[in-house]
């Protein structure tokens, strides 16, 4: 299983990278080398990319990332980075560094929180910790220094990092 | 940090990103002879993923998954197969490029995949070599026993 999201994986960049070699699609010789080339790749590599990253095959996953990202994700790093720009004109921050107790299961979880968090401006991940299951978030203007839930900080997103990520 | 791994973001993500730094450093190396790159910056790119499974996830880890002998093995691999694919033409020079003027194969339309003659296959050849020279360096340079004797 671990190989064919690898496989998949690999596949899907060879695909986007070799676009354009019959007109606007695949010749048959491009797709023929990279199902070579990506099973060489996802046989070397399928003991590092996970037991259980086959779960990102389902396609359901992908509609979602794709809402979420052009969603939730590009609307928060719109604001985020207009109220960063109010703090670098008028200077009024209160930089500090926040523990935020998060729900969160797995490593795919607390990674997309994680970096969800450092690409909206103003905040940023500095460690995970599951084993507290508490996310290190260096935050521009400290509003609340101890957060109940990962909501003045970071929005939705727990939310929505919990479903991509299961 | 007791453990000489990197946390456990930086572990995700090179999970998600080693296979992808190996898949463009094959197209980089195959398709050498279409587009800028080849075999030593392919094969540079694709020792880059050996490099980041080393920095994240330390070298216990790597020790496990990295063979010395089949990466010698597979770097002279790569140094012979060059020297078999310049002795292709050798009834007519070294280094002639019999597959490209009367081959069987590799001898397409220039501009695609499988033409070039013996180019792919050096490519090929010297991309390997440079993975895995890269790597089982970088390896010996990380495993070295300590900072002082």
């Amino acid at each position: 299983m671990a190989f064919i999201a690898a496989f998949v994986w690999c596949y899907i960049l060879w695909l986007v990278l070799t676009a354009g070699s019959n007109g606007m699609l695949w010749s048959a010789e491009e797709l023929i080398a990279g199902v070579i080339f990506s099973a060489i790749v996802a046989y070397a590599t399928r003991n590092i990319i996970g037991e259980k990253a086959g779960r990102f095959l389902n396609p359901v996953k992908w509609i979602e990332f794709t809402i979420y990202s052009i969603g939730p994700l590009f609307w928060g790093m719109v604001k985020a980075n207009f109220d960063v720009a109010y703090r670098v004109i008028t200077g009024k921050i209160k930089p500090g560094i926040v523990r935020i107790p998060v729900d969160l299961e797995n490593d795919a979880q607390y990674t997309i929180m994680s970096n969800s968090i450092t690409l909206t401006p103003g905040t940023l991940t500095i460690d995970a910790c599951p084993e507290e299951k508490a996310l290190y978030v260096h935050w521009i203007n400290v509003t609340d220094p101890h957060p109940e839930s990962s909501e003045p900080v970071a929005g939705p997103f727990e939310k929505w990092a919990r479903r991509l990520g299961r | 940090m007791k453990s000489n791994d990197m946390g456990l973001i930086v572990k995700t993500m090179a999970r998600t990103t080693i296979p992808l730094i190996g898949i463009f450093g094959v197209y980089i190396v195959s398709h050498g002879h279409l587009t800028p790159g080849g075999g030593f910056q392919g094969g540079a790119t694709i020792a880059g993923a050996g490099v980041l499974l080393l920095l994240a996830f330390g070298l216990s880890e790597m020790r496990k998954r990295y063979n010395h002998k089949v990466y010698s093995v597979l770097e002279s691999i790569g140094g012979l197969t060059f020297l078999g694919a310049a002795m292709l033409g050798f009834s007519v020079a070294f280094f002639y490029n019999t597959l490209w003027h009367n081959g069987p194969v590799l001898n397409g339309q220039p501009g695609t995949l499988l033409s070039a003659g013996y180019l792919p296959i050096m490519n090929l050849a010297v991309g390997l070599k440079v993975f895995a020279g890269l790597v089982s360096a970088l390896a010996a340079i990380a495993a070295y026993r300590r900072w002082k004797e």
